[in-house]
């Protein structure tokens, strides 16, 4: 009885807990424009140009018993100096009360995040309440209010849904880096590494694509169809919290690799056949534990050795050379893609010292390691120091399985 | 049952304790240790635990030679009228300017993160309105409630925490010593105060049912406290780095914003009631030790009467200042500097003035009566 009166204490005691959250503050869902995403862009007049990307709530909801013929967006643009002032110069145009409570994705133009005075509008999200850190970064070759204009997905015309399956499906293949403001702000902070954000646009490019595999940007992939234009694939580069340079679709799958900070999601690529250059061999990559650096200084040049253990799936085999069979070409493909590996991920680290000047590995972490206290850290002085680096990678590929079906035919028998 | 009435056990004692001290891993505490000793902060509870034993142990010494007596009767008989008068009027004034400055605190926290448009007044005014009540019904009640929520709150904040080292990143909390190893020891030890409620914990001392619960009680909230803010401490620098948790008013709450459990997003609205409850208690206790404390300056015995007048005064003192986050974050420091040597040295003085007026052989003669 006791017990029973002390558990039905207890229930109604977690039921007040709901009365706390009072109802001065309170917002109702019609009563507000829900801001999906800003764009953000160099302004004329004022510094800034902004763009709310509205979402209507009632646009697609089955609830409500059959659609609206209101469409699913609102857009507007104009000019302001920063984040949050806009936020009552919207209601000039807009009829509800604006709310940052749903904006999950901040779009800037290349333009201004190259910009010097970049970062100074980005510290203004950490101000407003509503503006959270894991809001994602992602920066368009045009400016941000046509990106946003131009962007019209096909199927998920919902726009809070659109922009949150593409970036997710986008981290989970490894076609864009994770970039949130959280990542964007840590690594600016901490002044060590270089932070990589989403890089998509609307625009097409045409370029030569044969033998490019992964070489591309966004707005460089050929499609043809009835889809949306946009396209999510590769990364901008930040050093300092500026803008300095952009990588392909490649080289943002390397940096995942290489990184120590994050396990790299797995990923699908394609190589040339050793035996036979004209056919490639589609693979699927899977990073089994994040790469093994380590550091050794010697006073002078300090020597970076990275072993970076991969598992693979190979799933085509259009040479036919049946490598599931034969431990002697299964042997020669390893080398070859270890050596091929190796050689790529050189060539970018190595542009990333003498291009970049700084490392989007976030391998100043190992380097904090070997330090006892921060003041000795900093006077190693990471960013300086990496350009300079002697480093060595090595890389260990262990075979998986070689496709559902691992054998093929002889192709001379089938043709005889 | 009747002599146990208005007294507390030995459950309701530790988790007062916990509420009260626990509760400061939540606010800009943290933030006062990550300015020093940045990405080490959280050794310096370990090192804070170990100043803080002596002086806890003492003050157990001598409380436990009184029977009935609480630590104001104690410094009075120890010290005699006029200097016992002064170190209570001291501890006083200290306690209510910490109940002043974190209250306050706690209410920028709710009015900069999660109320924005609630006058501040009225956020500030409930605040105190319910911990002054909960104050009110007494000791028993501040035990009992303390000790019923006490589980919940406490996994809300397990929950929170290891959710937070599945997202953080273990890296961060090299190079191991922050700003250097002596840093770490000295900066730590100047913060010491970080404890100092245990000296306060004196006052409750004739409300034990059991005399021997202190002691025990005291030493598992201690070690309890201590593992728990030096793990939260270590779980916020692995999610935002040294240098960013320094920018920040206050961590725990960016925290509980910023993870996520699988699909859902946006859970801070889960901890927030959980924290307030935890407030709520915390405040409650202060304002009782408050009136405890006053009553047995000027004599006056129902001292329950006072608490809805301090608590009001708390309120109109606490709204003074000017851009609370910062002017408050200074008081704050400035009373942690202050309150450190008086935690320190005046458990010592009060057993040496036991030792010298030979109290602890009276208690010894008594005890072979």
């Amino acid at each position: 009885m006791k017990k029973q009166k002390h558990l039905i204490k207890m229930v109604c005691l977690i039921l007040l807990v709901v009365s706390l959250g009072g109802c001065w503050d309170k917002k109702e869902i019609e009563r507000n424009a829900y801001v999906v995403a800003i764009g953000l862009d160099k302004g004329k007049e004022a510094s800034l140009k902004i763009t709310y990307l509205i979402s209507n709530p009632e646009y697609g909801s089955i609830q409500q018993g059959g659609s609206t013929n209101e469409p699913p967006v609102e857009i507007i643009s104009f000019e302001t100096d920063d984040l949050v002032s806009p936020l009552y110069k919207a209601n000039a145009v807009i009829a509800k009360e604006i709310s940052y409570n749903l904006m999950k994705n901040i779009i800037v133009s290349e333009k201004l995040a190259m910009e010097k005075e970049f970062i100074r509008w980005m510290y203004d999200t950490t101000k407003e309440k509503d503006i959270r850190r894991d809001t994602y970064l992602i920066f368009t070759k045009e400016d941000a209010s046509k990106f946003i204009l131009e962007n019209q997905p096909k199927l998920e015309t919902r726009a809070n849904k659109y922009f949150e399956f593409i970036i997710r499906r986008g981290i989970a293949t490894a076609n864009i880096p994770d970039s949130t403001l959280h990542r964007y702000l840590r690594i600016t902070e901490a002044d060590a590494d270089l932070f990589l954000g989403i890089y998509a646009t609307t625009e097409h490019e045409d370029t030569d694509q044969s033998n490019k595999g992964d070489e591309i940007f966004a707005g460089q992939l050929d499609t043809t169809g009835k889809t949306n234009k946009t396209q999510f694939l590769g990364s901008t580069v930040f050093k300092e919290g500026m803008m300095i340079g952009k990588l392909t679709a490649e080289d943002t799958r390397i940096s995942l690799l290489l990184s120590v900070a994050e396990k790299s999601p797995p990923m699908l690529i394609s190589f040339p056949d050793p035996n036979k250059k004209e056919y490639r061999i589609a693979a699927k990559i899977t990073q089994l534990k994040s790469p093994k650096v380590d550091l050794k200084m010697n006073n002078g040049i300090s020597k970076v050795d990275v072993f970076l253990p991969i598992h693979m799936d190979i799933l085509t085999d259009h040479a036919m050379e049946n490598y599931a069979k034969d431990t002697q070409k299964r042997e020669e493909l390893k080398k070859y893609i270890e050596n091929r590996f190796e050689k790529k991920m050189m060539k970018f680290v190595t542009r990333t010292q003498e291009e970049f000047k700084a490392d989007p590995f976030g391998w100043s972490l190992i380097a904090r390691k070997k330090f006892a206290s921060l003041p000795e850290y900093k006077r190693f002085g990471w960013m300086q120091a990496y350009p300079q680096m002697d480093v060595n990678i090595s890389v260990n590929i262990t075979f998986g399985d070689f496709g559902r079906q691992s054998r093929l035919p002889k192709l001379e028998k089938v043709r005889d | 049952m009747e002599d146990s009435k208005g007294k507390i056990g030995i459950k309701e004692f530790i988790a007062i304790i916990i509420l009260t001290i626990g509760t400061k891993l939540t606010d800009d505490t943290t933030v006062i240790l990550y300015k020093q000793m940045e990405n080490a902060a959280w050794m310096s509870p370990f090192v804070i635990c170990a100043f803080s034993i002596l002086p806890i142990f003492l003050l157990i010494k001598v409380m436990n030679i009184y029977e009935n007596k609480n630590l104001a009767d104690v410094i009075n008989q120890l010290f005699g009228r006029f200097f016992g008068f002064f170190t209570v009027m001291i501890l006083w004034f200290l306690l209510f300017s910490a109940l002043t400055i974190d209250s306050a605190v706690y209410t920028d926290i709710i009015s900069t993160m999660y109320f924005e448009k609630t006058p501040v007044i009225m956020i500030y005014g409930l605040l105190m309105l319910v911990s002054a009540f909960g104050a009110k019904k007494g000791i028993e009640h501040i035990g009992s409630v303390a000790w019923s929520v006490i589980f919940w709150i406490k996994l809300s904040l397990l929950a929170a925490l290891i959710l937070t080292f599945m997202q953080g990143e273990i890296l961060f909390l090299f190079p191991i010593f922050g700003n250097g190893a002596w840093e770490v020891v000295k900066e730590s030890s100047l913060r010491t105060s970080l404890n100092a409620e245990f000296l306060y914990l004196g006052l409750i001392f004739p409300y034990l049912k059991n005399k021997k619960d202190y002691k025990k009680g005291t030493w598992i909230a201690l070690a309890i406290i201590t593992t728990e803010l030096s793990f939260s401490l270590a779980a916020f620098i692995m999610l935002f780095d040294h240098k960013g948790i320094q920018l920040m008013d206050f961590p725990f709450h960016e925290t509980i914003r910023y993870i996520e459990i699988g699909f859902l997003e946006n859970i801070e609205t889960f901890f927030f009631p959980f924290w307030l409850i935890a407030s709520f208690i915390r405040f409650a206790f202060y304002l009782y030790l408050t009136a405890i404390l006053f009553g047995s300056l000027f004599s006056i015995r129902n001292f329950e009467h006072l608490l809805p007048i301090i608590a009001t005064l708390v309120v109109f003192l606490g709204i003074i200042p000017e851009n609370p986050t910062f002017t408050i974050f200074k008081l704050r420091e400035s009373l942690l500097f202050i309150t450190t040597p008086i935690f320190i040295i005046l458990p010592f003085l009060l057993w040496a003035a036991a030792k010298l007026k030979g109290e602890f052989k009276n208690e010894k003669a008594k005890a072979s009566d």
